[in-house]
């Protein structure tokens, strides 16, 4: 990593830092201007335990000051206590929580990825023929079925499908802890992006394969694979990197939901099961780590961006 | 065509010299394809080899270098790298050999620093350095032809004398047979010891370059000669382009192709298209008429 | 550069010929049109919005049982003749339930889309046409905005604001406008150093004027395409809200909150959740044909 890659990146998370921080500080504001809170439609029974309640967590204090002290909290990296679970602290849990999700959506980007480019170069190469109307119809298709769909058919080819085929020998548990448990719903979440992955790399396939440079490779009496994987592909994904930033965007949305269907412990089940719960304080917190993750993440895609094309430097 | 010969093809745009040379390695792009003919190299047919067969002659038998070295080199590969690869692909050197042979390639087509700028990617080097590092790739596997598309045509004119220079000298010192494509008769003037004369993809006449350059037979030759500037030129010719276009492939006039455009056509060219027959020692010439048997006059017309 | 007139005349003369694009742009409109039809996919993708709207439309005055009526027979029964796709877990009708969702999904895609594409269109075109702060505050929103997931914003409007389907529109609004303000921005920044722009200008054409009749018609056909790819994804959307339990509230028979509703008994009674989904996905599928069949009829040159 050269000098200039080294200060871009430091630029590059300060303003991650401030946009999380301007994200945060919106929805902060905005969840106290509402009326009531979790704690207000349960706990009413007794007047003096509510107050007590209250200034446990400084809901008596006017919202600048509380704010203020929130800031204070966040310049320690500290998120509050969940208004629900009295007691909980929230960056300890999201921390936790945020690796599930990372671990299921990076699976989910290398599935895309991975299916994507796969569908994308076939198709290239055999331009014209079954292969390529094949790849590219079930492109369309690919991600015109929302990711609930594919979980759902998912779901019943290996838990249903499995089961009957085995005879009752294999039963695919749906949930989260165990290795075998990750590849349905990051294929789930993954699929949609991977067709329009698929897509992308079949357009810049076949500009590179019409380039000079890939001549050159030819007429050096390169074997078809080494043209194909190394000259032509290794410059047709240079366009492909430039979706892999709203693709982490789309992963991480859909996540919110994937999670909750298979009850998978991450921030997106957290998310859903606190705003129903009306527990803001992690719902702040869950806003201020998904900024964080999808600012890193195309952080991330940016830096990738030097090391495929040596043209580019920051 | 024999080792270390020197030969050149001239022509107009479109008129079939990069499909010649692409066919020489049967590399025509789709959905042209060879539909007939032979292609002989050390009495093999290129024609008719199996891939792996070609996959091991091209590159390493006959290699090529093409016309626009800004777009020919892979710009995400290192320089060095790239010649390396050429190598690889073929069983000529082992690993070892390839490595080391690098560096004194690119040494050996005049690369400053070569050490260095082996390690560079290609949008670090000029024009002139990419062409050289494009025939120093040409030359990794010592291949016994070099086919040279319009090597120069793409670069300002002293690095044109360089490159030039440079095949010339790679030539004499290496016995690399050289096929140079260029539209440029200057070019082909300059290297070549013998010379094809292309027209709608046949070849209208061919010879020892001064012999036909000095006297050429076919019109076309002698207009195309015409047609450019001679530092040598003694008497004050003007120049004089040729009218018209070459044909559209799919409208090919019948008789000698070129006759829509001949000022000296007779009767019969419009026919019959005329064979490629010997009209002097080494020469030949695809003409109805000749050039010996036109008028002074007539040719007068013209200037 | 465009060159700047001098004259009032010359204005008044480059001006015809930017006004001369509105009977150019009529032709233009009946040339892609003629290409869509030509496109096999765009044409299946029009029928089958066709027969959605139609079964929407016909929704708002007839099912073949009331969506919300329960146990009409028994609850999880597969599909037979009297109820073609089978009964739920509260034993109502699967297929008017899937009628009654066409309604809502094509109110909601439609209504999304429109609305992001009013929003996005005019702070595109602000942006774009006033540069310096505006440009800044505008572009500074999009890009924080596109720094957190959508479907968060949208979920927690949707706790501040309620679910109705208003609502739900305007949830899926506040971040659909994105991606139409970024693309008129763009276009709006070529389109002011048009010749014809600057002609308008020079004879003190107002600024209005000049956005309506001038830049607005010239990007009418990229705001098109993407007002169309819009829709799918307001309508998936809307079914991740319901899938979430906070879509357009019950009774009310979103196809979202029908899987959602179904996913409970997944294995023993599939096609309680393959109903809604097969709708779903191929409403969706027809609109991308739609929208790829658009995007190549207006520019040929994008084709792929």
């Amino acid at each position: 990593m050269s000098r200039g890659t080294l200060v871009y990146a430091a630029q590059r998370l300060i303003l991650i830092t401030l946009t999380a921080l301007v994200v945060s500080s919106i929805v902060f504001i905005g969840v106290h201007q509402l009326p009531g809170n979790a704690l207000a439609s349960e706990r009413r029974n007794n007047p003096a335990s509510e107050a007590a309640l209250l200034h446990h967590y400084h809901l008596d204090l006017p919202w600048p000051q509380q704010y203020l002290l929130w800031l204070q909290g966040l310049s320690h990296g500290d998120l509050g206590e969940s208004l629900v679970n009295f007691g909980t602290q929230i960056t300890p849990l999201l921390l936790r929580e945020s690796q599930t999700s990372i671990t299921l959506g990076l699976a989910a980007v290398l599935i895309t990825v991975g299916v994507g480019m796969t569908l994308g170069v076939l198709a290239a190469i055999r331009q014209n023929t079954w292969v390529d109307y094949v790849a590219s119809t079930s492109a369309v298709i690919g991600y015109s079925v929302p990711s609930f769909v594919w979980a759902f058919l998912l779901i019943l080819l290996t838990v249903s499908g499995f089961y009957a085929w085995s005879g009752g020998q294999i039963y695919e548990d749906i949930g989260w802890g165990k290795p075998e448990q990750i590849p349905v719903p990051a294929l789930a979440l993954g699929l949609p992006y991977a067709a329009i992955v698929a897509r992308l790399t079949r357009a810049s396939m076949l500009e590179v394969i019409r380039q000079d440079y890939v001549r050159t490779a030819w007429a050096k009496g390169l074997k078809a694979r080494v043209v194909i994987l190394r000259h032509a592909l290794r410059n047709a994904l240079i366009p492909v990197v430039s979706i892999l930033g709203p693709l982490v965007t789309g992963i991480i949305t859909g996540s919110v939901v994937i999670e909750f269907l298979f009850g998978i412990p991450g921030l997106g089940k957290e998310f859903v099961s606190s705003i129903l719960a009306r527990d803001y304080n992690i719902v702040i917190g869950v806003f201020t780590f998904y900024a964080a993750l999808v600012g890193l993440a195309n952080l991330i895609v940016d830096l990738l961006y030097p090391v495929l094309d040596p043209r580019i430097r920051y | 065509m024999n080792p270390g010969e020197t030969l050149g093809i001239v022509g107009e745009s479109g008129s079939g010299k990069s499909i010649t040379a692409l066919s020489i390695l049967n590399l025509v792009p789709e959905p042209g394809k060879i539909s007939g003919g032979q292609i002989l190299f050390k009495n093999r047919d290129v024609v008719s080899m199996t891939s792996d067969e070609l996959l091991d002659y091209r590159g390493a038998d006959v290699a090529m270098i093409f016309q626009d070295p800004m777009t020919s080199l892979n710009p995400v590969l290192r320089v060095g790298f790239q010649i390396e690869e050429a190598m690889q692909a073929h069983k000529r050197f082992d690993t070892q050999q390839a490595k080391a042979r690098v560096i004194p390639l690119l040494e050996r087509v005049r690369i400053p620093s070569p050490g260095q700028r082996a390690r560079d990617f290609p949008h670090q080097f000029s024009g002139g350095m990419r062409q050289r590092a494009m025939i120093a790739m040409g030359l990794a596997n010592e291949p016994a032809l070099l086919i040279a598309d319009e090597p120069t045509t793409a670069l300002d004119v002293t690095v044109q004398a360089q490159i030039l220079e440079l095949l010339k000298e790679l030539n004499r010192e290496l016995g690399t047979a050289i096929i140079l494509i260029s539209h440029n008769v200057a070019v082909i003037a300059s290297l070549c010891t013998r010379v094809i004369v292309m027209y709608s993809g046949r070849v209208v006449e061919s010879g020892p370059t001064r012999q036909v350059f000095d006297h050429p037979e076919h019109p076309y030759t002698w207009a195309l000669l015409r047609s450019v500037p001679r530092v040598d030129e003694r008497r004050h010719e003007r120049l004089v382009s040729i009218e018209g276009l070459p044909p559209d492939l799919s409208r090919m006039p019948t008789g000698c192709k070129f006759h829509p455009r001949c000022q000296f056509k007779v009767e019969r060219c419009s026919r019959d298209e005329p064979p490629l027959e010997g009209v002097a020692p080494n020469q030949d010439a695809r003409c109805w008429v000749l050039m010996r048997n036109t008028t002074a006059e007539a040719r007068a017309r013209l200037r | 550069m465009a060159t700047v007139p001098t004259t009032i005349e010359a204005a008044e003369e480059l001006l015809e010929t930017g006004a001369a694009d509105l009977p150019e742009h009529v032709t233009l409109w009946q040339d892609a049109w003629a290409r869509l039809r030509q496109n096999r996919m765009a044409v299946i993708g029009l029928v089958i919005i066709g027969v959605f709207l139609v079964t929407a439309l016909l929704s708002l005055v007839w099912t073949p049982y009331p969506t919300w009526r329960q146990a009409l027979g028994p609850t999880y029964q597969t599909p037979s003749l009297i109820h073609p796709m089978g009964l739920d877990d509260y034993g109502r009708d699967i297929l008017s339930r899937v009628m009654g969702g066409a309604a809502i999904a094509l109110t909601v895609g439609v209504g999304a889309s429109l609305v992001a594409s009013m929003i996005g269109i005019a702070l595109g075109m602000l942006a774009g046409f006033y540069r310096g702060k505006i440009d800044v505050i505008i572009s500074t929103l999009i890009n924080i905005s596109y720094g957190v997931p959508d479907l968060l914003i949208a979920l927690i409007l949707v706790v501040l604001i309620g679910r109705g389907v208003g609502n739900i529109i305007l949830a899926i609004s506040i971040t659909a406008w994105l991606g139409m303000a970024r693309l008129v921005r763009g276009q709006t920044l070529s389109l002011r150093e048009r010749e014809f722009v600057e002609a308008a200008r020079s004879i003190g054409t107002p600024n209005l004027k000049i956005l309506t009749r001038h830049i607005l018609p010239n990007a009418l056909g990229p705001i098109v395409v993407q007002a169309t790819y819009l829709v799918p994804a307001a309508i998936i959307f809307e079914a991740f809200l319901s899938l979430l339990g906070l879509g357009v509230p019950p009774p009310a028979p979103s196809w979202g909150r029908m899987a959602s509703e179904g996913y409970k008994a997944l294995q023993l009674a599939p096609h309680i959740v393959l109903a809604p989904c097969a709708a779903l996905s191929l409403t969706v599928l027809a609109f991308n044909w739609v929208g790829d069949g658009l995007r190549d009829a207006i520019d040929p040159r994008m084709r792929r």
